[in-house]
Formats: C-alpha cells, sequence, structure tokens
C-alpha cells in the first residue's frame, strides 16, 4: 500500500481532513470514525476508568479509616502513595509510548494495575492500604499515552483542543468517583451488606471498568492515522528508534523540565485536592458523606469543560499569537488559580467554600489544558519522553505539596489549601524562561538568526548520520507544519497564500 | 462611637441569654448529675458479638428536682483519648456541636426516674479502639442538660477495648483473585494474538 509522500489533503480513506503527517486538522467531538477520533474516545475513557480507581477511596476514607484503624497520618501517607507511584511510571510510559506505540502500552499498563484495584476489597491493615493505593496510582499513567496519542493523532491547529478534552474527560474520573463511590456503597449497604464490607464490595465497579476498557482499547485502537506501530515498522513506513537516543533528546531539553515544575503545580494541585477535599467537607463543616461527595465531586467534575477549555484557549492563542500568546496564557491562568486557592483556604462559611472551590478548579484545569497546548512542540522525536517528564512532574508536585502541607496534623486544612496556593504562584514563575529560537517566549521574540527556523529546531534531535539513514522524515513534516505557531500576523507574511504548504519532497 | 459600644454589649448579652434559654452549647457547662456503669466479660471485646450492661441513674447526692428539666436520656459510646491520638475526626471540643468524641448510640429514650440497665451488642460498624459510656440527658427541646459516664473526668479509667469486624468475607477474596488472575491472562492472550496476526504478514 503505497503512501504517497505529497500527502494531499483529502485523502478519501480519512474521515477527517488531514494533514501531510495524515494527522487530522479537524477535531469533530460527536463523531466516532477510525482512526481519529476512535482513538480520542478509546484514550479518554480508559484514562477516565484510570482516575476513578484511582480516587475510589478518598470518598469512602470515612469508612475505612475505621475499619482498617487509620491514622490520620497513614491517610495521608497513602494519598502520596497514590501520585506517587506515577511519577517514574510517566517517565517509563512516554518511552513506551515512543517505542512501542500508545495502543499497546497503555492497555497493558491498565490491564496490570487491574489486579491491585480488586486486592483493595482485601486490604486490612494500613500497611496492606498503603500498598494497593501506591500500585493503584501507577495507572495514571495513561495520561501519558492518552496524550501521546492525540498528539499523534491531531495537527498543529486542534493539538491542544485534542489533549484539553481527552484530559479533561479522564481526569473527570477523579470528580465523578467521589459521586459513584459513596452512592455504589450505598446501594450495596441498603441491600443488606454492613458498611466494612460494602466498601469492599464496591471496589469491583472500578476494577471491571478498567479492565473492560483496556479490552476496548486493544480491540478497537490504532497507533496512528495510517496503522499499528508494529505493522508499520515491518513495511519500513516507520523506522523504529532507539530507547537511549530517544530518552537523550529528552532529557536535555530545558523546556521539559520547566513544563515539569510548572505541570507540578496544576495537575499536581489537582491530584492533591481530590485526595483530601472529600475529607475536608466532611470534617470541616460536618456533612453528611454523600453531601461530602457531591460537593468534593464538582471539583473535578469541572474537567468537563474547564481542561478542554484550556486547550481550546491554547489553540486559538496559538493562532493569534503564536507560542508565545500560548505561554503568556498559561502563566496568566495558573498563577490566577494559585490566587483562588490561597482565597479558598481562607473562606468560613460553606457556600461561600464551595463557590472558591468550582472558580479554582477552572483555573487549575484550565492551566493543565494550557500545558499541553505546549508540550507536543517542545521536541518531536522524544514527544513521549517530554510528555512524560511533564505528566511525571505532575505527580511529583502532588507528592511534594501532599507531603509539605498535609501529611498527619501539622497543619490544619485549610492552613494547607492556603500555603499551596502561594506555593503555586511561585512555581509558575519559571514559564518565563522558556524560549524558542524559531518563535520566541514571553519577554523575547524570536531568535533573527538565519539558524532560528522550525526546521533547524527539530532537526537538532538527528545526527547527520540518522539523517542520512532518513530517520528524520516525519520530524521535517511536523516541522512544516508547525509554522503556524509563529501567530497570525508572521505567519500570513512568510508564506504563499494558501493554508498549509505542501511537504518537503 | 458609644452607641457602636451599647449595640456590642446588647447584642452580647441577648446571646448569653439566649444560651441559657436555649440549653447550653458547651460541655464544660453540664453538670455531671447523672452516675454510668459499663459491665462487659473480661479481655478484647469483638463487636457483633459481644454485648456491654450499662446502667444509669440519678445520683442521689444531687436534690430532688435536678432532673425535673430531663425528658430524654442519650447514652453513647465514646472515644477514649488514646483513640483520638492522630484523628481529627474523633477530636473532643468543648462546643457540643463540634465535639466529636461520642459517635455511636447506645440507646436514646424517654428519661425515668429510675434507675435503668441495658444489654447492648456491640454493633458491626464500631471501629477497632478503645471507649467508654457517657450518657446525656436532654430536655424538651433536645438540648444536653446534664451528663454522666462511666470514667473519670479525665477519662482515664474503666476504658475497654472494642475490636472491629473485618468486613472480609472469604467469598469477596476468591473473587478478587479470579478476576485479577482474569485481566492478567486476557492480557497475555492478546499479545499472542497480535504476535500471531503479525506473523501472518502485512494485510
Amino acid at each position: 500500500m503505497e503512501i504517497s509522500s505529497n500527502g494531499a489533503e483529502t485523502q478519501p480513506k480519512f474521515a477527517l481532513p488531514v494533514d501531510s503527517e495524515h494527522k487530522a486538522t479537524e477535531f469533530r467531538l460527536f463523531s466516532a470514525a477510525a482512526p481519529h477520533m476512535r482513538a480520542f474516545h478509546l484514550s479518554w475513557v480508559s484514562f477516565f476508568a484510570c482516575f476513578v480507581s484511582t480516587f475510589a477511596a478518598p470518598p469512602l476514607l470515612p469508612i475505612i479509616r475505621d475499619n482498617l484503624n487509620l491514622t490520620a497520618t497513614d491517610i495521608g501517607n497513602a494519598g502520596i502513595a497514590s501520585v506517587s507511584g506515577a511519577v517514574f511510571a510517566r517517565l517509563a510510559m512516554g518511552t513506551a509510548c515512543d517505542l512501542f506505540g500508545p495502543r499497546l502500552a497503555s492497555a497493558s499498563l491498565i490491564l496490570l494495575t487491574a489486579p491491585v484495584v480488586f486486592f483493595t476489597s482485601i486490604a486490612s491493615s494500613p500497611v496492606s492500604f498503603l500498598l494497593v493505593r501506591f500500585f493503584t496510582g501507577f495507572s495514571l499513567a495513561t495520561f501519558v499515552s492518552t496524550q501521546f496519542w492525540m498528539s499523534s493523532m491531531f495537527s498543529a491547529p486542534v493539538v491542544g483542543t485534542a489533549n484539553g478534552v481527552a484530559g479533561g474527560w479522564g481526569n473527570l474520573g477523579g470528580g465523578a468517583t467521589q459521586l459513584i463511590m459513596p452512592l455504589v456503597f450505598g446501594l450495596i449497604r441498603d441491600i443488606g451488606a454492613v458498611k466494612f464490607t460494602a466498601w469492599r464490595i464496591a471496589f469491583f465497579i472500578p476494577a471491571l471498568f478498567q479492565t473492560l476498557s483496556a479490552f476496548a482499547v486493544l480491540m478497537f485502537g490504532q497507533d496512528l492515522p495510517d496503522g499499528n506501530y508494529k505493522r508499520l515498522q515491518k513495511s519500513g513506513d516507520k523506522q523504529k528508534d532507539k530507547f537511549s537516543r530517544v530518552f537523550y533528546h529528552g532529557i536535555t531539553n530545558y523546556r521539559g523540565w520547566i513544563l515539569a515544575l510548572t505541570y507540578g503545580y496544576c495537575f499536581g494541585v489537582e491530584l492533591t485536592i481530590d485526595n483530601i477535599i472529600a475529607e475536608y467537607f466532611y470534617d470541616r463543616f460536618n456533612l453528611k458523606l454523600h453531601t461530602a461527595g457531591i460537593i468534593a465531586a464538582s471539583f473535578g467534575l469541572a474537567n468537563i469543560i474547564s481542561r478542554p477549555g484550556g486547550g481550546i484557549l491554547s489553540d486559538v492563542m496559538g493562532k493569534r499569537f503564536g507560542m508565545r500568546g500560548r505561554l503568556w496564557t498559561l502563566w496568566t491562568v495558573q498563577t490566577l488559580g494559585g490566587v483562588f486557592c490561597i482565597i479558598l483556604g481562607q473562606v468560613d462559611s460553606l457556600s461561600a467554600s464551595v463557590a472558591v472551590m468550582i472558580i479554582f478548579s477552572i483555573f487549575v484545569q484550565a492551566a493543565c489544558g494550557l500545558t499541553f497546548g505546549v508540550v507536543p512542540f517542545v521536541s518531536r522525536r522524544s514527544l513521549g519522553v517530554i510528555s512524560g517528564m511533564t505528566g511525571g512532574g505532575g505527580n511529583v508536585g502532588a507528592v511534594v505539596t501532599q507531603l509539605i502541607f498535609f501529611k498527619g496534623s501539622k497543619y490544619s486544612k485549610e492552613t494547607g489549601i492556603t500555603l499551596m496556593g502561594v506555593m503555586i504562584i511561585c512555581c509558575s514563575l519559571p514559564l518565563l524562561l522558556i524560549y524558542f529560537p524559531q518563535w520566541g517566549g514571553m519577554f523575547c521574540g524570536p531568535s533573527s538568526a538565519k539558524t532560528a527556523t522550525e526546521e533547524d529546531y527539530y532537526m537538532s534531535e538527528w545526527s547527520s548520520d540518522e539523517k542520512d539513514k532518513g530517520l528524520h522524515e516525519a520530524s521535517l513534516k511536523f516541522a512544516d507544519n508547525s509554522r503556524r505557531e509563529r501567530g497570525r500576523s508572521v505567519h500570513s507574511q512568510t508564506l504563499p497564500s494558501n493554508a498549509t504548504p505542501p511537504a518537503n519532497a | 462611637m458609644a452607641a457602636r459600644v451599647l449595640v456590642l454589649s446588647s447584642i452580647l448579652t441577648f446571646s448569653c441569654f439566649a444560651e441559657i434559654c436555649y440549653g447550653a452549647v458547651s460541655f464544660s457547662s453540664l453538670e455531671r448529675t447523672l452516675v454510668v456503669t459499663a459491665s462487659h466479660r473480661q479481655g478484647l471485646l469483638l463487636a457483633g458479638e459481644d454485648k456491654i450492661t450499662v446502667a444509669w441513674g440519678l445520683n442521689q447526692s444531687f436534690p430532688a428536682g435536678t432532673d425535673s428539666t430531663y425528658r430524654t436520656i442519650k447514652v453513647q459510646l465514646c472515644y477514649a483519648p488514646i483513640s483520638q491520638v492522630d484523628r481529627a475526626w474523633r477530636k473532643t471540643e468543648d462546643h457540643l456541636s463540634k465535639d466529636k468524641t461520642c459517635q455511636f448510640k447506645i440507646v436514646e429514650k424517654p428519661y425515668s426516674n429510675t434507675n435503668e440497665t441495658l444489654e447492648w451488642t456491640i454493633e458491626r460498624d464500631v471501629p477497632t479502639a478503645t471507649f467508654f459510656v457517657r450518657a446525656y440527658a436532654l430536655d424538651q427541646h433536645n438540648n444536653k442538660v446534664a451528663y454522666g459516664q462511666n470514667t473519670d473526668a479525665k477519662k482515664t479509667t474503666n476504658l475497654f477495648d472494642i475490636q472491629a469486624i473485618t468486613g472480609r468475607h472469604a467469598s469477596l477474596d476468591i473473587a478478587s483473585v479470579c478476576f485479577s488472575a482474569f485481566s492478567v491472562v486476557s492480557l497475555i492472550g492478546f499479545f499472542f494474538a497480535e504476535k500471531r496476526k503479525g506473523g501472518k504478514g502485512q494485510q
């Protein structure tokens, strides 16, 4: 099957319009057409399932803490454990995606962590509780495969949107679980089970959901618009890359490290809140378990629009102002999230707390979406590693924040929340340092040097030997497609009037 | 300025009156007029199985008529200080509406002037902890007006330990193991199927 290197825009075999890499240039939410939109739906549903499992324990903690005789320290440690496993799992997942493809990588992880969720039903001590939360947390690495898959299927004009919606609707699981678990628990208890048994049975629901979503990914998904990695590697259409090179070019890119830190203070904060908010409302305002669950859920449920909103905003700003617009918007939104977090810790009444929490959630989650509007452009060869670093950084932020502010009884939860807000503002400042020679940074314009083009930036990841072997072709196409990141006024000056320039021969 | 002080002080005074009218809001303002005892078998008590015999009545050394406002008696199982360590959700607060010391109700019934006893089977949702028994006397507005407990003021004597049920069942354990094995086996199965499809060559 010949794939013409010219890649005309209207290939009859794709349901959506595509660019030269066969990535979709449009995002149609209500379509399930293979391969692009189908991949979208498979990835967000499976990611959603993992989030539901990872945060299934927090809303039931008032029951679990009595059954397993947990102290506040035990609970804090388990919360930290739940997000720390994914730190390295995300990095490993990024590399696995680069090497084996997102479909196999994510489905394997999901099916290997499902047993741990089943085993949560038989936890009987603080130690076993910590262990199940730790290993279940590994499944959050599916975030990386989701973002990688979207970045492989969708082109620059819509990549922020695709990443944002997939990430946001997956993160929704953290909110939905705060509603689902108390409901399922209540149902089982009303059927006749005793409280200490009912919560155990309830855990079968997220575990089964997770298993089934992995099956769907394996049966209906494919890695790239043109097919799966293994088949493309056999036919020679996709070059098998070397792990050491992919890894090296990922970790030596300073932008990846900055994004890892800042993502720790939007997504990390989101994870922290997922862990503490139900107990916070239950204990501070004396609410019923069910009510605390509903309020806690509304934090995570805001993801249905806030993270996608961040992604869409990133694409809109990218279209008009290029990469600089994306960076400025990210910094502004994330800093505002920090401000509202400080306010959340200060308010005393229930209704004010709920209102501030919702505003805070919108800003913090939009910042997550905005971050992944920037990530796809940091590296082409090591997209997975960069995604993994950023994603892992998110979890590091959650670990550090919970360790400093929410472990044991040192700070009251309110004080912890306020201090977390201050930390968000401080840790968003490094965004000022990100600079792309071809597009500029927050305070500097693009370099006027002759070697500051998109091609130069992405080709710097390949050695001349590798270029001789033609391994860099995909990156070249990407560089071309990413020229939009110069912004509208510059873009229209440097190119002929047709929308997408033809790919280099 | 003087007007403001006057308004503030009248608000404070009224709120104090309100407290007196509507019943005490702090534990330290309650009188310990009830005598409560709790007896049980020796050793660790098991939730769902063992029983505690609770007895309560008015302390006869108080003048007659002390219990004129008592309408209801509420006997509760309360956490001892050792079970409250590092567990803010069981914290003792003087403000009664915020106090979380007593979370399990043994019995709530109309108050009668005689000494009463009750044999109570420990419920299955009681956690593993150290407990004592406290009885509150409530007036007609359901406000706490007096109390009694089987331990001393510092909550150090007559405490007893209860062991909770695990909540686990053999059927749950087996189901967990089976489903887990199924997930892993099906993953391996998928890999084999992929390998075979790939071995057959390109489509």
